[in-house]
């Protein structure tokens, strides 16, 4: 991996082919915990620390959510944009690392990037 | 460290067939249950937890319900946080509360303390348990207050906030005066809030999960003020009522409320000789999860202080369920750090000091 004095620290995640859509993998980056995750193609990488309270943000469940309608319709979309924190359940949007309810609250994003088919992370 | 709310769990209900006496285990094994074959014979909440109300990261590595597995429970909680003891408050078994047979719901309550002794007493010096019982048969509930309350490994009595009447009530003087007998709290947890209970908020059932789970510490607002009032902590000196998970943010306001009415109609209650919170001050204590965290987490503190909150207090993380507390991340002042994580429930439960304490203090 090299290293960039702007970019950070470029990390080698697997093979873009080896991550499917809906797939996700949790890897070690300078000693940090990372999720990586395929959303319909795109790659996004995400702190693997929940900032509500510290929980295992990335082993959460991946899906979909009930999206806001402003009426008392209940509509299911985002398949696959959402993760769940497998601590305390708090949804958080993966392209973003911001949490539904409150977006203020906001999981750190790391760079991501697809380099002659390989999935590069840069922490 | 002491942790008072864990939930052990089963896999199936089931594991109670062997302990039920052979005329309930009839029911259990040919007769209706809410959840088909190894389901526990209690009546459901109204609200449905739309993602189910466990951690999803805490299902045991082998397969299993969470809190079913006591290795992956040291892994996760008592192992990771160097718990000295953690009270194992059951999963459903205080559900029994909801039944309207009070025989069937006694003898459910007797087999789960038979169950949790053999399964998860047994396999750890850390663990104790609390004495799951009936509230609504208050005979047979003292009874078995007796058979098992004279075990050292039970920390205290437990029944559901849900109720059919506040548990000050006399109708439910027989279980203080059993649990006065063999010197053990009477702790409610938050729960039973369906079937015989009454419904945990006045003004009518509330609609959504995560708007009743906030509420249903109306509960325990009911039975403070209950036991209060009918002179339980008068009648036994040495009574201890317990809240488990039932909010401890509102505690000061109706303190305040309850000192404030009594001092003008202190004539309808002439067995009392004190304040409801001086009542409250030396024989209630409340657990913390989940604890309330205000925009700044500050202003939680001074309105408990102003009732002697530093001494009511006693920390519990849930494990495993989903608005689990965890303890390095609980705002806990410093300076009530160490009777809110041990030193309350280390004394109101007589357990020894840890190894070391005494020296660390000189």
């Amino acid at each position: 991996m090299t290293s960039g004095a702007d970019s950070g620290r470029r990390h080698v995640v697997c093979a873009a082919a080896e991550l499917a859509p809906g797939e996700r993998r949790i890897v070690e980056v300078g000693g940090r915990s990372i999720g990586v995750f395929n959303v319909h193609g795109r790659f996004y990488a995400l702190h693997n620390g929940c900032p509500h309270k510290g929980g295992a943000l990335c082993a959460g469940r991946i899906g979909g959510t009930v999206v806001p309608t402003g009426g008392r319709s209940f509509v299911y979309g985002r398949e696959g944009e959402i993760l769940r924190c497998s601590r305390h359940g708090w949804e958080f949007e993966i392209a973003t690392g911001r949490a539904l309810a409150d977006p203020r609250v906001r999981a750190r994003t790391y760079p991501v990037s697809v380099e002659d088919g390989r999935v590069v992370v840069t922490v | 460290m002491i942790d008072c709310d864990v939930h052990n769990n089963w896999s199936s209900a089931d594991v109670l067939l062997p302990y039920l006496p052979a005329a309930f285990r009839e029911y259990m094994e040919r007769g209706e249950l809410p959840g088909g074959r190894g389901s526990f014979p209690a009546a459901h909440r109204p609200w449905l937890h739309p993602e189910d109300f466990k951690r999803t990261d805490a299902t045991p590595p082998g397969g299993g319900a969470a809190g079913s597995d006591h290795a992956f429970m040291c892994e996760q909680l008592l192992d990771r946080y160097s718990i000295d003891h953690a009270i194992l408050n059951g999963e459903e078994a205080i559900e029994v509360s909801t039944l309207a047979n009070p025989y069937y719901a006694q003898a459910l309550a007797s087999a789960y303390n038979d169950w949790v002794q053999d399964e998860w007493l047994a396999r750890d010096e850390r663990l104790l348990a609390s004495l799951v019982v009936a509230p609504q048969d208050p005979a047979g509930a003292a009874a078995e207050i007796r058979r098992l309350g004279g075990h050292p490994r039970f920390a205290q009595v437990l029944v559901s906030s849900g109720s059919q009447r506040p548990y000050g009530d006399p109708f439910y003087h027989p279980i203080w005066d059993a649990c006065a007998e063999v010197g053990l709290p009477l702790a409610v947890h938050l729960g039973g809030n369906a079937g015989v209970n009454s419904m945990p908020t006045g003004c009518g059932p509330p609609t959504f999960f995560w708007e009743a789970h906030a509420l249903l510490c109306e509960t325990g607002m009911g039975h403070v003020a209950s036991a209060i009032a009918h002179g339980v902590f008068e009648r036994w000196a040495g009574a201890r009522l317990v809240l488990v998970e039932c909010g401890i943010a509102w505690l000061p306001a109706i303190l305040w409320r309850l000192d404030e009415d009594y001092r003008a109609l202190r004539k309808e209650t002439p067995w009392l000789r004190r304040l409801p919170s001086e009542y409250a001050h030396d024989h209630i204590r409340l657990t913390t999860q989940p604890l309330e965290l205000p925009r700044n987490p500050a202003a939680l503190w001074p309105s408990l202080d102003d009732i002697g909150g530093r001494d009511m207090l006693m920390f519990a993380s849930d494990y495993p369920h989903w608005d689990f507390d965890d303890p390095v991340f609980v705002r806990v002042p410093p300076e009530w750090r160490e009777q809110v994580m041990d030193g309350n429930a280390r004394t109101l439960y007589a357990l020894p000091q840890p190894v070391g304490a005494h020296d660390e203090r000189r």
